[in-house]
């Protein structure tokens, strides 16, 4: 296997890797699922070129489980590609090497608290 | 006890590698490397790189269970599962037989850099009269396993990346030299500008060395020394 889907492979190889390890490979799946999230978003929001009518009909599909289901992914990624980031540029700009570990178990901690604060309040509040 | 050793194959010539399993009768304080030589007993045609036993030459560095290890002082009864051991070859390096791979990638990486050693910081035992000089090249604590380069899922899918050995190499000799021409090289695209910071070099390095760690070091030194620049 070679090029792109080589890569894909060799980064999510997380068996028996450590916890540094398997954050650089959720930051990158969560990187790609929200690059790919824009573009089906922008292709979505281009819709109403087509008219009202096929806008309003394509926004009716994500009403429903399904949605949700997908909201909550979309949360759940956008909070630690987040979380792990700041961690990322923080030890990446050779700052706080010493409490590297701490700072991933404090963007994990923040990451999911944050995924699931914003979780409970689409499904209790709007 | 009975053990499955279950070997990776390749050599030159095949189409596709495949795995062998081997039965080899050991206590489970035996290492892996004393277990592939039991194999190799039985099939001489099975090939992979050792030499000190004690982990210290690096020789032996081999994907064991999934997990990038010295098969010298890795015990078949700390990794097994069950009674079955697999073991690959490193990974980021061409295979040239079995379990033996190719390290070049990583000596040109390395050859790249400029170090300081400690003999030359303390008056260059290479420059001692009536002694033949001695051009360092040994990575202070490296055991230059290449145990990193295989760990590391940038060395894995990038194969111009210098790699953590040689860029942890290259750290080092800028905090003994403060001398920023003798490692330029790792300061381009494929130096340490192209770490994700995944630190399964430093998780895995059998030394301590920690490379994953220094590249860092060397990374926020070259973004100060930049940022000073540009500001004037």
């Amino acid at each position: 296997m070679s090029g792109v889907v080589g890569a894909l492979v060799e980064w999510m190889r997380v068996r028996g890797r450590s916890l540094e390890y398997f954050s650089f490979a959720v930051r990158r799946a969560t990187g790609i699922f929200l690059a790919a999230y824009l573009l089906a978003h922008m292709v979505d929001i281009s819709t109403i070129l087509l008219g009202r009518g096929v806008y309003e009909a394509l926004l009716d599909v994500f009403h429903g489980p399904i949605g949700l289901a997908f909201d909550v992914i979309l949360v759940f990624s956008l909070s630690l590609h987040g979380a792990l980031g700041i961690y990322s540029a923080v030890v990446e700009a050779g700052l706080c090497l010493k409490y590297r570990r701490a700072l991933l178990a404090a963007a994990w901690i923040g990451g999911l608290a944050g995924a699931a604060l914003i979780v409970w309040v689409i499904l209790n509040v709007w | 006890m009975k053990w499955r050793l279950i070997v990776r194959r390749w050599k030159e010539g095949w189409r596709e590698p495949r795995y062998e399993e081997y039965l080899v009768d050991a206590d489970p304080d035996t290492s892996v490397l004393d277990a592939l030589e039991k194999a190799w007993l039985g099939d001489r045609t099975l090939v992979f790189e050792h030499a000190c036993h004690h982990g210290v030459c690096g020789a032996c560095g081999m994907v064991i269970n999934g997990v990038e290890r010295l098969a010298c002082i890795t015990r078949l009864g700390d990794v097994a599962v069950g009674n079955t051991v697999v073991v690959e070859p490193l990974r980021g390096f061409p295979v040239i037989s079995d379990l033996a791979v190719d390290k070049s990638r990583m000596f040109r990486a390395t050859a790249r850099i400029n170090p300081v050693t400690l003999e030359a910081a303390e008056g260059g035992v290479g420059e001692a009269p009536g002694r033949a000089a001695v051009r360092p090249e040994k990575l202070l604590d490296c055991l230059e396993c290449g145990i990193c380069y295989s760990a590391c899922p940038i060395s894995r899918t990038m194969g111009e990346y210098m790699g953590p050995a040689a860029l942890a190499l290259a750290s080092k000799t800028l905090e003994a030299s403060g001398d920023w021409a003798r490692v330029e090289a790792a300061l381009g695209r494929f130096g340490v500008w192209s770490c994700h910071a995944a630190f399964e070099c430093s998780v895995r390095c059998p030394a301590g060395f920690d490379p994953g760690g220094l590249i860092m070091v060397l990374r926020g030194k070259a973004l100060r020394r930049q940022l000073r620049g540009g500001l004037g």
